[in-house]
């Protein structure tokens, strides 16, 4: 029973921790809160229904399509919000107040189109494999396969290669290293079609899953928020974490109380975690001012 | 005739609420995401005093503003140790979780299903059953409401908040206790904000939590967004806007089916371009830091 749990959670954790690596990505590099981040969830899980149900193209291909398309999507949100605000040297309060008016309008659009109800995307039982005394479907097993091998990549190139020594020191000094003679807009572009990516991984794994409605978009933001903060803020990999312990944790929830408390649960560990170790699990504790 | 009383009625709930979180939003420069909450927490109260036990609408609107003060407190005190986008991030979780409170008690709160048959209040002896009556009741209560949210603003008090959203360490330089004037706006702003929640309630005779929701609070700010934040003048502007611009549509033979959602794209639309063209809004003075 415990063991089972801890499966489901570890799934389900698997997807937060891709949609809040990607979040974490582009929040700790670029310094943006990606509202907007749902939208290109939302949008990339309506593709990929559009793509596969709707015009019965092969999964595979319409996966690499639908995945495209996320990605320049993420890019252009960049360069024709975030960038023109950033030239005016906008505050943080009108990046995130405009991206949560890019979210509004992009979801209000899928609606139009879509309609609100619950769209299936896949329907029948889904195939199951047991390990043990742990039950678990195909399509879980993908998500945790699909987890560990973005964080296992993610963390190796960091580490190791020169696109991770760039965005580390984006983060780090975003000044220092454009003096170095690189070019901040094609760094910009990796970071927002990377982080577009993930987010379009995790929507598709979802919408395989359990399916799709408008509102996925949102609450997936929101837990890869927290998931950035509890793993703490600056550390590109901690996000992960804290996306592992949120699904984990809701997964606790689902079977002590009921599904109805889990949103409520996710906030309640970011309250705590803001009041009392506000630099996350990972992050090293630092003075009010340096941030 | 009807129907513009229903628009007066509306104007003067959301004008009410609009003007309160710009207490926060134009005024002390804090981004609280919690404002449908302390709408909820009021509409609530009051309406269960009223059913349960029994009690007059201005007894139990008391009791629903006590409430939203206790409730402002314990959201406003740990949220305030906290800065720029951990502090947004902090009222959003509190919204949330009062959401779901209110949706997941259901022995008190009847949780989805609502609450039906709200009463409509007594006032000097008078049912304000009417319309008419109602919206007359409804100027009044949110018009007082107004008055003092004017007073406020333009008291000392009201400068020493516009002190702080400009110059934090001056405003500390000179003596003022930061952290007890930010929490003093909040909690008079979620206190201000149960008005207009124990006003909907009882004009619509039905509450369920979907309205207090995360995306009731956007809307709220985003009528002070549209006006203009830090003056008297900009958040009415904005809520005339917000609840207006609907009815336009409405004339414009948009289908029903699709014109929530034209809505809110022109809303989104609306604010995306103020903040980049003149993020002071139409009429406000505040430029958001």
């Amino acid at each position: 029973m415990v063991a089972q749990l801890f499966a489901n959670g570890l799934a389900m954790g698997s997807l937060y921790a891709l949609s809040a690596l990607g979040f974490g990505l582009i929040y700790n590099t670029t310094r943006v809160f990606h509202i907007a981040y749902g939208a290109v969830y939302t949008v990339s899980a309506y593709l990929l229904f559009a793509l596969w149900t709707q015009y019965k193209i092969p999964l595979g291909i319409a996966l690499i399509i639908a995945s495209i398309l996320t990605i320049l999507l993420g890019i252009l949100i960049d360069i024709h919000v975030y960038q023109p605000l950033l030239r005016q040297s906008s505050s943080f309060l009108i990046v995130m107040i405009s991206s949560l008016a890019v979210y509004i309008i992009t979801v209000n659009i899928i609606v139009l189109i879509f309609g609100n109800e619950i769209k299936v995307l896949r329907s029948g039982v889904a195939t199951t494999f047991s390990l043990g005394q742990v039950i678990l479907s195909d399509i879980q097993i993908l998500q945790i396969v699909a987890f560990a091998f973005v964080f296992f990549t993610l963390v190796l190139s960091l580490k190791w290669t020169n696109f991770g020594k760039i965005i580390r020191a984006m983060r780090d000094n975003p000044d220092l290293l454009s003096l170095m003679g690189i070019d901040l807009q094609k760094v910009r572009w990796l970071i927002f079609g990377l982080g577009s990516l993930l987010a379009g991984l995790a929507a598709m794994l979802q919408a395989l899953d359990v399916g799709i409605d408008p509102n996925i978009g949102m609450s997936a933001v929101l837990i890869a928020a927290v998931a950035v903060i509890i793993g703490g803020v600056g550390i590109l990999e901690a996000p992960a974490f804290g996306g592992l312990l949120l699904g984990v944790l809701q997964s606790v929830v689902i079977w002590q109380a009921s599904g109805r408390w889990q949103e409520a649960v996710t906030f309640a560990l970011l309250i705590l975690f803001l009041l009392f170790k506000p630099e996350g699990i990972f992050g090293q504790r630092r003075r009010l001012e340096e941030k | 005739m009807s129907y513009i009383l229903h628009l007066l009625i509306l104007l003067s709930i959301y004008s009410v609420l609009s003007l309160s979180l710009n207490l926060l939003v134009g005024y002390t420069g804090l981004f609280s995401f919690a404002h449908a909450a302390f709408y909820g927490i009021g509409a609530y109260i009051t309406t269960l005093l009223m059913m349960k036990a029994g009690w007059g609408f201005f007894p139990a609107l008391f009791i629903a503003i006590l409430g939203a003060i206790l409730l402002s407190l314990i959201v406003a005190i740990p949220s305030l140790r906290l800065k720029g986008d951990y502090f947004v991030l902090a009222t959003l979780g509190f919204q949330t979780i009062i959401f779901y409170i209110l949706y997941n008690w259901v022995g008190l709160t009847n949780g989805p299903y609502g609450i039906p048959g709200i009463p409509r209040p007594q006032f000097l002896g008078f049912g304000v059953d009417s319309i008419f009556a109602y919206s007359v009741f409804s100027i009044l209560l949110s018009g007082i409401c107004l008055l003092l949210l004017w007073r406020i603003c333009e008291s000392p008090f009201g400068r020493t908040l516009r002190a702080i959203r400009d110059d934090e360490i001056a405003a500390s330089a000179l003596g003022k206790n930061i952290y007890r004037f930010k929490v003093l706006a909040f909690v008079l702003s979620g206190a201000f904000a149960s008005v207009p929640g124990a006003l909907f309630a009882s004009y619509m005779r039905y509450i369920d939590p979907t309205s207090f929701t995360l995306m009731e609070t956007v809307f709220i700010l985003s009528a002070v967004l549209i006006g203009g934040a830090g003056n008297i003048k900009g958040p009415i502007i904005g809520t005339v806007f917000v609840i207006l611009l609907p009815e336009f549509l409405r004339f414009l033979h948009i289908p029903d089916t699709i014109a929530p959602n034209v809505r809110q794209i022109l809303y989104g639309l609306f604010i995306l371009i103020l903040m980049r063209l003149r993020p002071q809004g139409l009429g406000g003075e505040y430029k958001l830091q």
